[in-house]
């Protein structure tokens, strides 16, 4: 058995328990987008967490550094003399580090692209680090593997993280393809207008062992790859995904009470999505469904982690926080209850976290909720 | 220590090389350079693909014994059990460096959408993965200089825990003019082209892959072929340890083609990282053992 002994993120809403308030309110951290020339990009707007500071050198290890320090500490867990392996997931690694050395305003260190140094500053124990670029699902393949290596006996805890900043590369090719700047991303809504970036960073220590009082178990994650097309999702490979996770966890879809969907607000993930959850749950009594990219943004490797540990916290609290930026849902959701409004009591006993990248990488995360008897 | 998997493909694609270039106990495979791929990968599909997407498709396409402009696979084909395994440091740097400038300059306009899937740094690994019709697991290691060991540890993994029935590793580097900036800036001498791709498979006839660790008690990447009573000897992978994220899975596909070519070679290790990233160590033993399911 494998468990999640503590989970931190961070978002432009403020850290785990403060963005999880947020998302209960209903709140938005959509502003401006933050140190890149909007009219170059064609993206106005933008989900930042310090947007107003100077820009750091190493904007994703920054925010790392932060959360995989909370995590351990509230995991119990020494940096400077606990062995912990951690598994970083991240889109864009620090491609804003390399623009800027590009366009000339300062130097770069070929080592600070990846993430080991943003985790030795941390704690000089930890390690090995392995940075993952795996694009917007990647802390969701962070947390497959670190459950694999507790489970397989490599290690008794492992840190899975995932950190993600802008940059101009990624972000020209949303302001390419935006008929007009997008202001607010709202998923599953038949007005939806595209996805803006947010900054964020999440981090979890997965151990061996059964869940302790007020711990999630971690079922699984299932992974699949659509092998059909670089930047068009395939329901198919989506479907394959959440099929592996429940044969993985054992549980039947039927068994899910809440999804915390991907949900970018773009044409083509959100049909995608809400197709491939249909295929999967056929039984009455459908789960609920919630995203939180409308009030997040899309924090691209953090994305899955980031929802993770809102999944945590509807599970700990009953409460599931309703989907900022939703008006009117597209049909393909019709037979979900898609939260909104009111957040009254939800319990959740078995979450559902769905992470969906370019190039078709799907991980889907199944937990438990804690004290929840399978 | 866990059970050891089987090296069943692999290939090294150094274009840079003179063609004939040979090394004790193994060669390099003959692919063109990438602009010219097309040569062996057939036209169709290569607009915009960058330099080390094209090259990690050579490799992978000379592991699989494939022919010359071989028809791509088809929707049909789909492997769902097969996992694709990527190390690269620097793969998609130079794109997101000249997107960045040209959109700074020119707007964004200047950005193609072509170019959409080169700002991600996976895109290496989903188009091998929908070149070939590869549905596992996909991943994408950019650890730096331990990353070539990294992801064929990864791969070892993914077979252990039954996430695929077969792995495809590959590491690639790219050589171009932001790679050897950024490489002679950190380490003092620019990389080299480098595509090598081992396959893993968790039974079946080829050399042993042990598990894969990190060591501590070494100061430099190394390959180590390891003749019994006649000794050890240093093996040349071709690369001069300038591989960057690609070396360690050119140390392993080295080290399956020396072992395989060589019966007095009990085992090779091989050893990459650096001084302040870390280094890991692989075991790869003797190809004369036929390894049964665990």
């Amino acid at each position: 058995m494998v468990r999640i002994r503590a989970s931190a993120a961070l978002t432009c809403l403020g850290d785990g328990a403060a963005t999880f308030a947020a998302l209960l309110d209903g709140r938005s951290g959509v502003g401006s987008l933050p140190h890149i020339d909007a009219g170059s990009v064609n993206v106005t707007c933008g989900y930042s967490i310090d947007g107003d500071a100077p820009e750091p050198g190493y904007g994703a290890g920054g925010l790392l550094s932060v959360v995989v320090a909370s995590a351990l500490a509230d995991a119990g867990l020494d940096p400077d003399t606990d062995r912990v392996p951690v598994v970083v997931g991240t889109g864009l690694r620090e491609s804003r580090a390399i623009e800027r050395w590009a366009a000339g305003e300062r130097p770069v260190e070929l080592e600070r692209l990846h993430f080991g140094a943003a985790v030795a500053g941390v704690g000089g124990a930890l390690g090995p680090v392995v940075t993952l670029s795996n694009a917007c699902s990647a802390s969701g393949h962070a947390l497959a593997l670190a459950h694999d290596m507790v489970e397989l006996g490599f290690a008794n805890h492992v840190v899975a993280a995932g950190a993600d900043v802008m940059a101009v590369s990624m972000l020209a090719m949303i302001g390419r393809v935006a008929p007009e700047p997008t202001r607010q991303v709202r998923p599953f809504d038949t007005r939806r207008t595209g996805v803006l970036l947010g900054e964020g960073a999440a981090a979890v220590v997965v151990a061996a062992g059964p869940a302790g009082d007020g711990e999630a178990e971690l079922l699984a994650t299932g992974l699949s790859c659509d092998a059909s097309h670089e930047t068009i999702p395939d329901e198919a490979g989506m479907v394959r995904a959440m099929e592996d996770a429940y044969a993985r966890a054992g549980v039947r879809s039927a068994d899910v009470d809440l999804v915390v969907a991907h949900g970018t607000g773009t044409e083509q993930n959100d049909p995608a999505e809400a197709r491939a959850l249909r295929r999967v749950f056929t039984a009455p009594g459908r789960p609920v469904l919630t995203a939180v990219k409308g009030a997040v943004g899309h924090t691209s490797g953090a994305a899955a982690l980031v929802n993770v540990d809102v999944a945590l916290r509807a599970m700990r609290e009953g409460r599931v926080p309703p989907v900022v930026g939703l008006r009117t849902p597209i049909p393909e959701t019709a037979e979900f209850r898609l939260a909104g409004g009111e957040p009254g009591h939800t319990p959740v006993r078995l979450a559902q976290v769905n992470a969906f990248g370019f190039g078709g990488l799907n991980a889907v995360t199944l937990m438990a909720a804690p004290g929840a008897a399978r | 220590m866990s059970r050891p998997v089987v090296l069943t493909r692999w290939a090294v694609c150094l274009p840079g090389l003179p063609p004939g270039t040979t090394f004790e106990g193994w060669a390099p495979d003959d692919v063109p350079p990438p602009e010219r791929a097309g040569e062996l990968l057939g036209r169709k599909g290569l607009l915009a693909k960058e330099p080390a997407t094209r090259l990690a498709l050579c490799a992978v396409h000379r592991a699989f014994g494939l022919p010359e402009r071989a028809p791509r696979r088809t929707a049909s084909d789909l492997s769902p059990d097969t996992a694709v395994v990527i190390s690269s440091n620097l793969g998609n740097i130079a794109t997101v460096a000249r997107l960045s400038t040209s959109v700074r300059e020119e707007g964004v306009r200047a950005a193609s959408p072509l170019d959409a899937p080169n700002a991600s740094g996976n895109v290496i690994a989903s188009t091998v993965a929908i070149w070939f019709r590869f549905g596992g697991p996909n991943l994408t290691v950019c650890s730096g200089h331990p990353s070539g060991l990294d992801a064929v540890g990864l791969g070892h993994m993914l077979l252990l825990s039954g996430r695929a029935r077969r792995v495809v590793v590959v590491g690639v580097e790219p050589r171009d003019a932001t790679a050897d900036a950024l490489l002679t800036d950190a380490t003092g001498e620019p990389g080299v082209a480098v595509a090598a791709c081992v396959v893993l498979e968790p039974e079946g006839v080829g050399a042993p892959l042990h598990e894969v660790a990190p060591v501590s008690n070494t100061e430099r990447p190394h390959v180590v072929a390891d003749r019994g009573d006649d000794g050890r000897s240093e093996l040349d992978t071709g690369s001069d340890g300038r591989g960057y994220g690609a070396e360690g899975v050119l140390q392993v596909a080295v080290a399956a083609a020396v072992v395989t070519d060589d019966p007095g070679v009990r085992s090779v290790t091989a050893v990459c990282g650096s001084r302040t990233e870390g280094f890991r160590s692989a075991l790869v033993g003797s190809p004369r053992v036929t390894l049964g399911a665990a």
